[in-house]
């Protein structure tokens, strides 16, 4: 620990604990006040519970995928329990831990503490769409487990309307009912940081988390009625046989495709942007410099979250649609890499020359950028139509979208977790624990999914659990990996709850970084700020300035 | 239209004349809409020329600007609320758009 | 009966707001936003509509003859009568003049519930006319075109949504008339009305659309 570390967590004991106002976790402290609670910080905890189980079913899933691809001839498990594993495993993960990880933990914690608000604009609807997320994931888990569903998490028609003989509808419907939830809560993020905003807190100070919080808000609600339509009207042609993309009709199943990944491709930024949110904060408070590019980070966020409307395509190259659609999607796709870089380089930049400390949150920061330049530029290879043609559906396009996903969404996620958990419990935890499980993770990740693209680029199919034996060293890599990546996720799961009692009692500002949510108590109190606060400075106002030379 | 009112449902004068005040814009927007569906229903059953859909789309498009301008008072609010309204139909647009190229080019 | 009746009229405020003025905007535009929501979930209805008809364009216009043109365009009718209802609620709302209000929002929804009864009558013909291609064992009406089927399967399912919100909205409507009947209901939720008002609108512009397109268009 360096002498730094020390004075910052030396400062959190100064603080009395007799004598302090109530917080919010300790105001009430009955079942019932946490189930009906309308307080947006209790109800990102209810999330932050829910999500971290889906990831541990998710995660267990794939570590069974990767067990039966050990051996090469799949002997293991029949071919049918492998479709049903990979379906477990991109269903829970897309749709119950990725889309709502970040927006309803983070997001919904910190957004009224970030603008000066004392909650969301509609906390009951806020509540509400917890419910609708509990009710509409477990029944789909209760489907996936016990009858199994073997389309992957895409649903193509006319596979899931016509051959599949497993459980679809019930699945569908679940995932129907898991997209109001998205729609709330878009629809509450939108309306609060619009209307809710404390004095002074103009668009341009806003943090931008905010800002990348704002523009998913915005895919969720453009987006998701759009898959629930589609998903809507698979139901119907499987279960009452009022079917629209019925070939055996003249109906084209291309066209279900399109209405899917016009919800499902922005789904991507749906995962990666908030992520970006996270990253813009943890960088400048670890280096104490001001973020580079303010305002261009925050254009980038908007014009992802336009341009992200327009690539759809790029998942159909080899479906069916005319030469001239996945022209213009594969140019339009790569347009989308220019806001994404744009950040890129700003994060970088603020990084440089900056007063580095690199704790855990950092190191998880770190770790984001290179593992996201990595999917990035991979997703470039994939939106070429020639290169595309080759590796469609290989294990070059599982390990692109797990260096986003993964290396994109989950360690942003645990990085804010981790530079946001004081300001949540009231707790710090422990620094070296930390840190090693930030290394751990970073490791496992790569080895597991960096030999994917080898295999992909070789050949390998994805959804396949048989492979020629000469692809069985890369395999056995991957699922080596596979079990250090495992390992590294006990170690927050472990050391952060045990912060929960044994922990030191965290300052307001631990990091010393700067934002609305820094100026109230850790844990913050039920209305998040003891007088409406005012603002009257720029965001990122850290000592370091961008043109200073150190 | 108030002496109407005022004969028929036993309105105080002053009543019916702060109320009529208030329905003017609303009826005028139904007058309105009811013509256009005339025009539509009128086009629909005659269908005179193989381009006549034109006429009946353009007037469809102007019963929707009548329902989002006037009976749900878009221009009373603020420029974000209008600026949403736009954004909503933007989006149709692209669903709309880049699909078409898709099935425009087989 | 100037005067008569008339009650105050407001809005409580409610403790994650700091003024009335925030809460009616957030408010307003909590459903606007929803009602974009909406409006794409109706587009993917649109175009599917659309593309059917690009590539089956005889099948689709052999499937819009067999609809009933004529209860569909009564059915526009209705609805737009019943915006007009609902605009003199919120006008009269405005007003603080509950007993009208409550009247008109009665008028709008028996409106409502004359369209879903037309349209539950169109759905009858439907079905004595052979037009029901998705029950097996009922012969089909235009059994050699198997394309039309899908735009008969679009009427269906896009006329189903429609009649869904309908219903939906009468009955919100109906517990909302209740509810705004009570003394000083006006003063504590006026906002209401109008946020209301907004999405009976909306029902109505969102059938405005699904008539030309299933019914009128080429047919």
């Amino acid at each position: 620990m360096s002498p730094l570390d020390s004075t910052i967590r030396d400062a959190a004991t100064a603080q009395p604990t007799i004598g302090r106002p109530k917080d919010y976790l300790h105001e009430k402290s009955t079942l019932a006040s946490w189930f009906f609670t309308i307080d947006h910080k209790r109800i990102a905890l209810l999330y932050l519970a829910s999500i971290t189980g889906f990831f541990v079913i998710g995660a267990f899933a794939a570590g069974l995928i990767r067990l039966a691809l050990v051996v090469p001839n799949g002997q293991i498990f029949s071919n049918d329990t492998y479709n049903k594993l990979f379906t477990i495993h991109g269903v829970v993960m897309v749709w119950f831990y990725m889309i709502p990880s970040i927006p309803t933990t983070l997001g919904n914690f910190l957004i009224p503490l970030m603008i000066g608000a004392k909650d969301l604009a509609f906390p009951k609807l806020n509540l509400t769409s917890w419910y609708i997320f509990m009710g509409g994931s477990l029944f789909t888990l209760f489907t996936v487990l016990v009858g199994g569903v073997d389309t992957g998490w895409t649903f193509y028609a006319p596979f899931s309307t016509t051959f599949s003989n497993t459980w679809v509808i019930p699945a569908l419907i679940g995932v129907i009912i898991v997209g109001f939830s998205s729609i709330l809560t878009g629809l509450n993020f939108v309306v609060t940081i619009h209307t809710m905003r404390a004095p002074g807190m103009t668009w341009f100070r806003m943090p931008i988390f905010v800002w990348t919080h704002y523009a998913v808000s915005l895919i969720f609600l453009l987006a998701t009625p759009v898959i629930t339509i589609a998903l809507s009207l698979l139901v119907l042609e499987r279960g009452f046989g009022i079917g629209v993309f019925d070939p055996a009709l003249g109906g084209d199943p291309v066209l279900f495709e399109h209405l899917f990944w016009f919800y499902s491709h922005p789904a991507v930024y749906i995962m990666v942007l908030p992520g970006m949110g996270v990253i813009s904060e943890i960088v400048p408070a670890f280096s104490q410099k001001k973020l580079f590019g303010y305002r261009f980070i925050a254009y980038a966020s908007i014009s992802l979250a336009s341009l992200t409307f327009f690539v759809w395509g790029h998942h159909m190259f080899v479906n069916g649609q005319s030469e001239m659609a996945s022209i213009s999607f594969s140019v339009l796709s790569f347009a989308v890499a220019v806001p994404s870089a744009v950040k890129v380089y700003n994060w970088t930049a603020t990084i440089y020359r900056g007063s580095l400390r690199l704790d855990t949150p950092m190191l998880y920061a770190m770790g984001y950028i290179g593992l996201f330049v990595i999917g990035g530029l991979t997703g470039l290879f994939l939106a070429t139509l020639s290169i595309d043609e080759h590796v469609h559906d290989t294990y070059f396009v599982v390990a692109h979208f797990h260096y986003i996903m993964v290396g994109g969404t989950v360690l942003a996620f645990l990085g804010g977790l981790h530079f946001w958990w004081p300001k949540m419990t009231g707790r710090m935890y422990n620094e070296a624990w930390g840190r090693v499980g930030a290394l751990l993770i970073f490791l496992g990740f790569n080895v597991t999914f960096f030999p994917q693209f080898l295999l992909g680029y070789l050949g390998m199919p994805r959804r396949y659990h048989q492979y020629p034996p000469e692809f069985q060293l890369l395999n056995i890599l991957s699922s080596a990996g596979s079990t250090i990546l495992a390992v590294g996720y006990f170690f927050p799961m472990i050391y952060l709850v045990w912060s929960l009692w044994f922990g030191k009692r965290a300052s307001a500002n631990p990091w010393e970084a700067k934002g609305l949510e820094w100026s109230t108590s850790s844990p913050p109190p039920t209305h998040n700020f003891l007088a409406e606060p005012v603002v009257d400075f720029e965001p990122y106002d850290y000592p370091i300035k961008a043109r200073e030379r150190v | 239209m108030s002496e109407f009112l005022v004969r028929r449902f036993g309105m105080a004068e002053d009543d019916a004349a702060v109320f009529w005040q208030h329905m003017r814009t609303p009826a005028r927007s139904f007058v309105m809409l009811l013509c256009l569906l005339g025009i539509t229903v009128l086009c629909g059953a005659t269908l005179p020329v193989h381009w006549i859909w034109m006429i009946e789309a353009l007037s469809t498009l102007c019963m929707v600007v009548i329902v989002l301008v006037i009976s749900m008072e878009v221009t009373h609010e603020p420029p974000l609320i209008r600026l949403f309204a736009v954004v909503g139909f933007f989006w149709v647009c692209i669903l709309f758009g880049m699909t078409l190229v898709d099935y425009l080019f087989r | 009966m100037s005067a008569v009746g008339v009650s105050p009229v407001g809005v409580e405020l409610r403790e994650q707001f700091n003024n009335t003025a925030q809460q009616r905007h957030a408010a307003t535009m909590g459903m606007f936003i929803w009602l974009i929501t909406e409006l794409l979930l109706f587009a993917g209805l649109f175009l599917v509509a659309l593309i059917l008809r690009i590539t089956h364009p005889a099948s689709v216009t052999a499937a819009a003859k067999h609809f009933k043109f004529w209860i569909g365009a009564t059915n526009t009718a209705i609805l737009i009568c019943s915006s007009l209802t609902m605009s003199g609620a919120i006008e009269l709302s405005r007003l603080g003049w509950q007993r009208g209000m409550v009247r008109f929002m009665l008028a709008t929804a028996s409106l409502g519930s004359l369209f879903i009864v037309l349209k539950g009558y169109e759905y009858v013909v439907d079905w004595q006319e052979h037009m029901v291609p998705f029950f097996l064992d009922r012969s089909y009406a235009l059994a050699g075109d198997s394309a039309s089927e899908l735009f008969v399967n679009l009427y269906f399912a896009t006329t189903g949504l429609h009649g869904l919100h309908l219903i939906t909205g009468v009955s919100i409507l109906l517990v909302l008339t209740r509810q705004a009947a009570a003394p000083g209901y006006l003063q504590r939720h006026q906002n209401r009305i109008e946020i209301y008002g907004l999405y009976w609108h909306f029902i109505d512009l969102i059938w405005i659309i699904v008539f030309p397109i299933l019914y009128v268009l080429n047919r």
